[in-house]
């Protein structure tokens, strides 16, 4: 198990140096020069200055060694476009509440996603079942930013339950932003763990429980949740690293100022290194809880531990 | 998960020895047929049958309703002002006293437009990664396959924007690079799961012990039979596409005005959703009905084109 995990870790080193390689060769790619705006007309030596202090005419390999040495630390260097402020500063303002939100609407949909599934499938057929079921298509293939403004337009305006239409400082204002999140992987998870438990009961070792005379609730919760939910597990993880760098159209309606709002300022003002450490960060964070999976998938079904690392 | 559509009632090796003997040999004898089969099951679905007429209604809205309509989805007329939803308009007008009706039509050939051709771009790049990797196998399939993880370390949505900045504009045309380019991994893997699968039946075998090339095995065996999971491909990635268009367009960096697709004018009803929720419900219903029928129908295919991952 130590070995597996250990392997996998280190692994996980060369993908990290790969991103960060093709988002270097991307953004090399990019037309335009934040100094060089037609707006300001800079004199040619304050142009090459400015170039050599940010290190733009090094060769590609020193640039980025110069990078990946900064991520390691830590460091993400300076912006190009706000001249006093790092991109560590600008992580650390904006990326706590994505992470937040993006953490909270996954686990809203998590916890709301296998509950709802779980009793679709022991309620298999009936009303219950159905109407879970569609409400769980519908919320899949609803696009998220239609569910914003409909809690918003309902909930906080016409009946006026007291939720703002904007913002994330109060509890109540980070309601409406996690559900309009979360209401897709919900749907998504329901769906997953609906499907697997009406698979798992159909298997023999579930029959040979229930002919053992065990109770029925104790062949749910011992054998068919807990082999269940290892597809759940797996889909887990990129719906983790997608929630938390995908949140992008939430923060738009709800004027969050996360990272992903930012991100978007940041690529149409051609801010290089924010876009550069934001997307190396995000990154990261995706391939972090890739890993995870990975690593709670082994625990879980000790079958995948060679073959996955 | 290993269909066999094109050999089934003809031996292999005289498959591959003397094709035209095919047809011939056989012919008193009514063979069931894999695709006659497919569709038997499928319309014996309804849920993926309602879902496959949705699915062409709207396209077919989409294509003959602008030709037909009386209004001209980019005529500006201030006097008609986010109308709610009336007998000259069934679905209101926007934000600029458009016919929303039109414009959801005229938006839909740009979104649809936009997904089909990412799609196609989709499984032509998965089909050639993965049958590359899958086929020659060893140490290239294995260098292919972490290429593959790394990528799908990137994040979706940052990655489509970087790569619109690069091209430094968003047209019809750049909107499908970005969006094929970030999402072709999972089809490049699943071709070339199925292509290790198939490498190992006796009649790839057999082909091969008869001294057939690469290219014969791989075009005249293996390729043709990941057909059914491609047709189920198209339906699994058309979703993805056309929301990630959508979102793209929401957040503001869409292709231009005043064409729309579905998204751009989700956008343009975002200011206006506390007094005139239409404009933003209408493109948005639209984006979910083909979303949604979109599911089904890839549902029914998998259950139609391989009866033995039926679901329960």
């Amino acid at each position: 198990m130590t070995t597996f995990i250990v392997r996998r870790l280190f692994w996980t080193i060369p993908v990290i140096l790969l991103v960060i390689l093709m988002t270097f060769g991307m953004m090399r790619q990019i037309k335009g020069n934040p100094f060089r705006t037609s707006e300001r007309a800079i004199p040619a030596e304050i142009q090459a200055n400015l170039e050599r202090k940010y290190g733009l005419n090094d060769p590609w390999y020193v640039q980025y060694a110069k990078y990946v040495k900064g991520v390691a630390t830590f460091d993400l260097g300076p912006s190009l476009v706000l001249r006093n402020r790092d991109v560590n500063d600008i992580v650390r303002e904006h990326f706590p509440r994505s992470l937040e939100l993006g953490g909270l609407a996954f686990l809203f949909a998590f916890v709301f996603g296998i509950a709802v599934g779980t009793l679709s499938a022991l309620k298999a057929n009936t009303v219950f079942d159905y109407g879970a079921m569609f409400i769980s298509n519908v919320g899949y293939a609803v696009p998220s930013f239609l569910v914003a403004t409909l809690l918003i337009y309902f909930l906080a305006l016409q009946w006026d339950l007291g939720f703002p239409t904007s913002g994330w400082t109060t509890p109540e204002s980070k309601i409406l932003p996690v559900v309009a999140l979360g209401l897709g992987p919900m749907a998504a998870f329901a769906r997953l763990v609906r499907g697997t438990m009406l698979e798992t009961m159909q298997q023999d070792y579930i029959r040979t429980a229930k002919a053992k005379g065990l109770r029925w609730r104790r062949v749910v919760g011992l054998h068919v949740l807990r082999n269940s939910l290892i597809p759940v597990v797996t889909a887990a993880g990129p719906t983790l690293g997608f929630l938390i760098t995908g949140s992008f159209v939430i923060e738009q309606i709800f004027a969050i100022p996360g990272i992903g709002r930012y991100y978007v300022t940041a690529v149409t003002s051609r801010d290089y290194s924010v876009v550069m450490g934001l997307t190396v960060l995000l990154s990261i964070i995706v391939i972090l809880a890739n890993l995870f999976v990975d690593v709670l998938y082994g625990i879980l079904d000790p079958r995948t531990r060679d073959i996955r690392t | 998960m290993v269909v066999n559509p094109r050999e089934a009632p003809t031996p292999t090796i005289a498959g591959d020895v003397a094709p035209l003997a095919q047809g011939t040999a056989g012919a008193p004898l009514r063979q069931s047929n894999l695709w006659r089969d497919a569709w038997g099951r499928y319309v014996r679905n309804r849920a993926a049958v309602a879902a496959g007429a949705a699915f062409v209604l709207l396209l077919l809205f989409c294509v003959i309703w602008p030709f037909v309509s009386p209004y001209d989805g980019n005529k500006l007329d201030f006097s008609l002002k986010n109308e709610g939803p009336s007998l000259s308009h069934p679905f209101g007008t926007d934000n600029f006293g458009r016919d929303m009706m039109t414009r959801t039509a005229e938006g839909g050939r740009v979104s649809i437009g936009i997904g089909f051709a990412a799609t196609i771009a989709i499984l032509l790049a998965g089909v050639a990664y993965g049958a590359i990797s899958g086929f020659v196998g060893g140490r290239l399939d294995n260098a292919m396959m972490r290429v593959l993880d790394t990528l799908y370390g990137l994040p979706y949505l940052p990655f489509a924007i970087i790569i619109l900045a690069i091209f430094g504009d968003a047209n019809f045309w750049t909107m499908v690079v970005a969006l094929s380019v970030v999402s072709w991994f999972t089809t490049a893997r699943i071709v070339r799961g199925q292509i290790i699968t198939l490498k190992e039946n006796d009649y790839v075998r057999a082909a091969r012990a008869v001294g057939a090339r690469w290219y014969r095995i791989l075009g005249r065996h293996l390729l043709p039979n990941t057909l059914g999971v491609l047709i189920i491909a198209i339906f699994l990635e058309l979703p993805g596409v056309i929301l990630g268009e959508a979102f793209l367009s929401f957040i503001g960096l869409g292709i231009g005005a005043p064409d729309a697709s579905w998204g751009q004018m989700a956008n343009d009803g975002r200011t206006a959703y506390r007094t005139s929720p239409h404009i933003i419900a209408v493109p948005s219903i639209a984006i979910a009905t083909l979303i949604l029928s979109a599911n089904f129908i890839a549902d029914g295919l998998r259950d139609a084109l391989d009866p033995r991952t039926r679901e329960t």
